[in-house]
């Protein structure tokens, strides 16, 4: 028998028995409309859940102890040996250092061609760190360099990824003055800056010089509110205004692999040193209520397909016990138990593909509808994600086979039931 | 042809056996009209379907159309009474959800390795035409009368060209008239090559046949 032919077959049974082929094609949508729509929200939530906190699974930042032993146990200062130490660890892939960079800067105007927006008088106090040219070398606009270039050229930033997204929903709105467009990165933008000015009394140094700094990229590896330059500049300005040697602030360890973090961390405090792991904690705490959101929704997804596919075998089961004539009249004509059990085994396919197909559909549309209600109903707060859905192409695959799969698997049973009809018994 | 010999089939009722046919022996040729006559609980519907390879669990040997049912495996005795056998019942026993030209089109569409919709659609359209009845293709069962739904029944059993016609009291729910036509249509089939074998009570039925045998006591007579 051709496929078609039991396609044609199992179609026909369908019509024949509408009703029960609605109610079952309604469980299947059912189904599939819940797994896709929640997946798609899992998905999406935690897509936006990462472009807030982008934690690399491989970072581990290590800071100076809160309390130290100092040299007794060869922790306290993160210094160069320090640094040469934590770079010779076995996990270890590079090791970059930061140093905050402790003499004031402040932008005390803006950029030229934007004084009509900036408020009277306002100057910015801005926090800089110095970072390491290849933590961040990833990041560099095209064509940009990120490295000491001297006193009196314009010197190289990088700025937080997330700080523009900031500035869109947060400062732009608040002070009246134009957002970016979507997608724009000011690279080369120059600001003027003070170098050892503070807004705070008291705490100007006795030179001030001005000068000026040049966007060269964005980082999620620069740290939000503060404006990351080259470590030889950072620490160039401290031996101009004589700051003593501290030793870095900070040292961030790029793991091999994810999976070497926890005993990297274990090494690094048994140097005596501290890990930051505010940032990490912050986006594992969210990426673990998403993925426990996502997993409990998408496990009653699942129950309501294996829901759907009882439904389907009780439907099925019933519409069998009411057809054994019509099953034994097929017999007659030439249909073998294997053709009958393929042709319920079909019934329950095509219900539960279309099933599927409407329940994705479904899925699709009702999204549209609540980004439409949420875009409408909540503020435009940064990182507030454009979809709280996302579709991949997989989703839309998963979302149609589960529920065919159920379908199929609920149908397992009327087919057998239905294979074994005794075609005579049945006519006499 | 068909070719019974030494046939036994027996019913269990709990412990008891109940013997229904006792070493049937039957042969009915190409060409051949043969009716079975014979008090109701005889016996008549039970040897109708042995010798259609629709119930498979006797004792003898059975032959339909040069292929003996021995051993045969459930999807070969499927495939057999696709190939060579047309079952005409009393109750019609269409499918009631499908049209009058679905119905028939079914021996076609569960042709072992068949041929496409269209053909078999286009097939049982002309089988349709056959028995008068095309401009009632797209009717469903229960809007067609009891001679049209048997004229039907009769199509669908032809449509796969079988060498052997098997009726069970066909005109047991017609009015005579209809049913005197039916059994026309039956003299005509067994004239064409076909063998026919009909069960009936019906003494017009049985006086249409070229032979009558009468079932009693499990043996024909």
């Amino acid at each position: 028998m051709r496929p078609r032919a039991l396609v044609w077959l199992a179609l026909t049974s369908l019509r024949a028995d509408r009703r029960n082929a609605l109610v079952n094609g309604a469980a299947a949508c059912t189904g599939a409309a819940a797994l896709t729509l929640f997946v798609a929200l899992g998905l999406g939530v935690g897509g936006a859940a990462r472009r807030m906190f982008p934690a690399d699974a491989r970072l581990v930042e290590v800071v100076p102890p809160t309390v130290s032993l100092g040299g007794l146990l060869g922790g306290g200062r993160l210094d160069d040996a320090a640094l040469e130490r934590l770079r010779e660890l076995p996990a270890v892939e590079h090791a970059w250092p930061r140093l905050m960079l402790r003499v004031p800067l402040a932008i005390p105007r803006p950029p030229k061609g934007l004084d009509a927006q900036w408020p009277p008088g306002m100057t910015l106090q801005v926090p800089a760190v110095g970072v390491a040219p290849g933590l961040v070398a990833g990041d560099l606009g095209p064509g940009r360099r990120f490295d000491d270039v001297g006193a009196g050229e314009a010197v190289p930033v990088m700025l937080s990824r997330r700080l523009l997204e900031i500035y869109d929903k947060t400062f732009a709105p608040a002070w009246g003055v134009p957002r970016l467009p979507a997608g724009f990165v000011p690279l080369g933008l120059e600001v003027p800056v003070r170098i050892g000015f503070s807004i705070v009394p008291g705490k100007t140094e006795a030179t001030v010089t001005e000068s000026r700094v040049r966007l060269v990229g964005l980082s999620d590896r620069v740290p939000i509110y503060t404006m990351a330059l080259p470590i030889d500049t950072v620490r160039r300005l401290h031996a101009e205004y004589g700051k003593e040697d501290l030793g870095y602030t900070q040292v961030t360890i790029v793991a091999r692999s994810a999976a070497e973090v926890p005993g990297l961390v274990a090494s690094v405090r048994r140097m005596g040193f501290s890990v930051d792991e505010s940032e990490r904690a912050a986006a594992e705490r969210v990426g673990t209520i998403v993925a426990v959101s996502t997993g409990a929704l998408v496990s009653l997804a699942v129950l309501m397909c294996a829901l759907a596919a009882l439904a389907i075998a009780q439907s099925l089961s019933a519409s069998v016990r009411g057809r054994t004539r019509e099953i034994a009249v097929l017999q007659a004509v030439g249909a073998s138990p294997g053709v009958v059990r393929a042709m319920v085994l079909v019934q329950g396919a095509l219900v539960g593909v279309s099933g599927g197909v409407a329940g994705a559909l479904l899925a699709r549309l009702a999204a549209l509808g609540a980004d439409r209600l949420t875009a409408r109903l909540l503020p435009d707060f940064p990182f507030r994600p454009d979809t709280f859905f996302a579709f991949p192409p997989w989703l839309f695959l998963l979302g149609v086979a589960l529920p065919a799969a159920a379908a199929v698997l609920g149908a397992l049973a009327p087919a057998s039931t239905a294979a074994s009809v005794d075609p005579a018994r049945t006519l006499s | 042809m068909i070719r019974l010999a030494g046939v036994e089939k027996s019913f269990h009722d709990g412990e008891r056996e109940i013997p229904i046919l006792r070493g049937v022996d039957l042969e009915v040729r190409p060409g051949e009209m043969v009716a079975i006559v014979g008090p109701s609980g005889s016996g008549k519907s039970t040897l109708l379907y042995v010798a259609g390879a629709l119930d498979r669990d006797f004792r003898g040997e059975v032959e339909i159309a040069g292929t003996s049912l021995a051993g045969l495996s459930p999807a070969a005795a499927a495939a057999l009474r696709n190939r060579a056998v047309g079952f005409v019942f009393q109750a019609f026993n269409l499918l009631d959800g499908l049209t009058a030209l679905e119905n028939v089109m079914l021996p076609g569409i569960l042709r072992p390795g068949g041929e496409s919709i269209a053909s078999v659609r286009s097939r049982a359209g002309e089988a349709l035409e056959g028995v008068g009845l095309a401009s009632r293709a797209t009717a469903r069962p229960a809007r067609l009368s009891g001679g049209e739904r048997q004229r039907v029944a009769i199509a669908r059993a032809l449509l796969a060209r079988p060498s052997v016609l098997l009726a069970d009291e066909p005109t047991g729910n017609l009015d005579a008239v209809t049913g005197e036509a039916i059994i026309d249509q039956f003299r005509e089939l067994a004239r064409g090559g076909l063998s026919v074998l009909v069960v009936t009570h019906e003494e017009r039925v049985s006086r249409a046949a070229g032979r009558v045998l009468r079932l009693e006591q499990g043996r024909l007579a």
